[in-house]
């Protein structure tokens, strides 16, 4: 009967460790987007697919700049000389252009997500 | 800059400009003066005003998405205080316990509009604080900022006229549907930025309307500030967003039924339009 209990315990904490293990030890993909002069740095930034990205906006110009994008259903104001965090995806693969709503004539870039 | 700035100040002011113009609606129906809406454009440009100047900061909680947080937190605030609103006030006309009443009315429509200015304002204070600073850019942008709060203000007050304009059975339920659709808004918003911030999992993309109706048009933007549209939402979003319209009808039905389409029909025609 004990190691019945034994066997299902490891198998539980087995399945746990696949499922969540992976988030402890990979953890989030970090990437950073720089804005400068009201443009963005990368300005094509290229992700894996169905992948959660953290991306990591840091803001160079005293100005604030909104980071938007309708593809990607994200919006956030980045004030100026600060940075924030924005968390996208899991995406399929494709492109999904990004713009700052402040100054959008300039401050374009593209998430391309790839297969690999 | 100029079409640029108009577009993002009407998207900012419709949303509150929609709500306030429902709100009042209801308070010439329920016969009350609406001194709630001028104490509520105060409070709320000042709220704006210091949530933009804290902004800086307040980003930096919770590992920098302090933004989506707080802003979402105003969101469903404003989702509950609509859903009590709808419950205790909106039907509500006890004779006896009539000025208590008014009371309340007044206390949730002053919250919900001053919440909304805050939230939205704050964007606008970002934006032309920061366009201010660049001198090439400072002209083009506060007139398209003007004429885009004027669009947008003159919506309101569109929607207002229309609304009290409408046969006198359809302008209550008509009225409670837009709140609904407040209701849904903001929940369904809420979500999108509490995943943004990574405290709600994903969920799938349930459609993409992006085709028909791009987010970028000028009705997709329209549509966008005043009933939430958005061409590819989540599972969880259209979830809360039928959750909070239900919610609110829910909040009615319970409440008054169909007694407030009487008591309206009756304040309606005692007093002269």
């Amino acid at each position: 009967m004990k190691s019945i209990v034994k066997q299902v315990a490891a198998l539980i904490l087995s399945i746990g460790f696949v499922f969540f293990g992976h988030y402890a030890v990979a953890g989030t993909p970090v990437i950073e987007l720089t804005i400068q002069d009201h443009l963005f740095f990368p300005a094509i930034i290229e992700i894996p697919a169905n992948t959660k990205v953290k991306l990591l906006v840091i803001n160079l110009d005293p100005t604030a700049e909104e980071f938007e994008s309708y593809e990607l259903n994200r919006e956030k104001v980045i004030s100026g000389n600060r940075k924030g965090v924005i968390f996208i995806g899991p995406l399929a693969p494709g492109k999904y252009p990004f713009f700052g709503e402040f100054y959008p004539k300039t401050a374009q870039g593209t998430v391309v997500v790839t297969d690999q | 800059m100029f079409l640029n700035s108009v577009v993002l100040i009407l998207q900012e002011i419709l949303e509150a400009s929609l709500l306030i113009s429902v709100l009042l609606v209801f308070t010439r129906l329920r016969d009350i003066r609406p001194f709630w809406a001028a104490a509520a454009i105060v409070i709320g440009t000042i709220g704006a005003y210091f949530f933009a100047h804290y902004m800086a900061s307040i980003s930096e909680w919770f590992d920098y998405v302090g933004q989506e947080v707080m802003n979402a937190f105003i969101q469903l605030t404003i989702l509950l205080i609509l859903a009590i609103f709808v419950t205790k006030y909106l039907g509500n006309t006890i004779p006896s316990r009539g000025s208590q009443i008014n009371m309340g009315f007044n206390v949730c429509t002053l919250l919900l509009v001053s919440l909304s200015l805050t939230r939205e304002g704050s964007e606008i204070f970002i934006y032309i604080g920061g366009a201010l600073g660049d001198p090439s850019h400072a002209q083009p942008t506060l007139t398209g900022s003007g004429i885009g709060a004027g669009i947008g203000i003159s919506a309101g007050v569109l929607i207002y006229y229309g609304l009290l304009g409408l046969p006198t059975k359809w302008v209550a339920t008509s009225g409670l549907l837009l709140l609904s659709l407040v209701g849904g808004n903001m929940a369904s918003q809420a979500t999108l930025l509490l995943t943004q911030a990574d405290w709600l999992p994903y969920s799938r993309i349930l459609w993409d309307t992006a085709i028909w109706l791009p987010e970028n048009s000028i009705l997709g933007h329209l549509l966008y500030a005043i009933i939430g549209y958005e061409a590819t939402p989540s599972l969880f979003q259209v979830c809360s967003y039928a959750t909070g319209i239900l919610l609110i009808l829910l909040c009615a039905k319970l409440s008054f039924g169909k007694q407030l389409l009487l008591n309206i029909e009756q304040t309606l025609t005692s007093t002269p339009q």
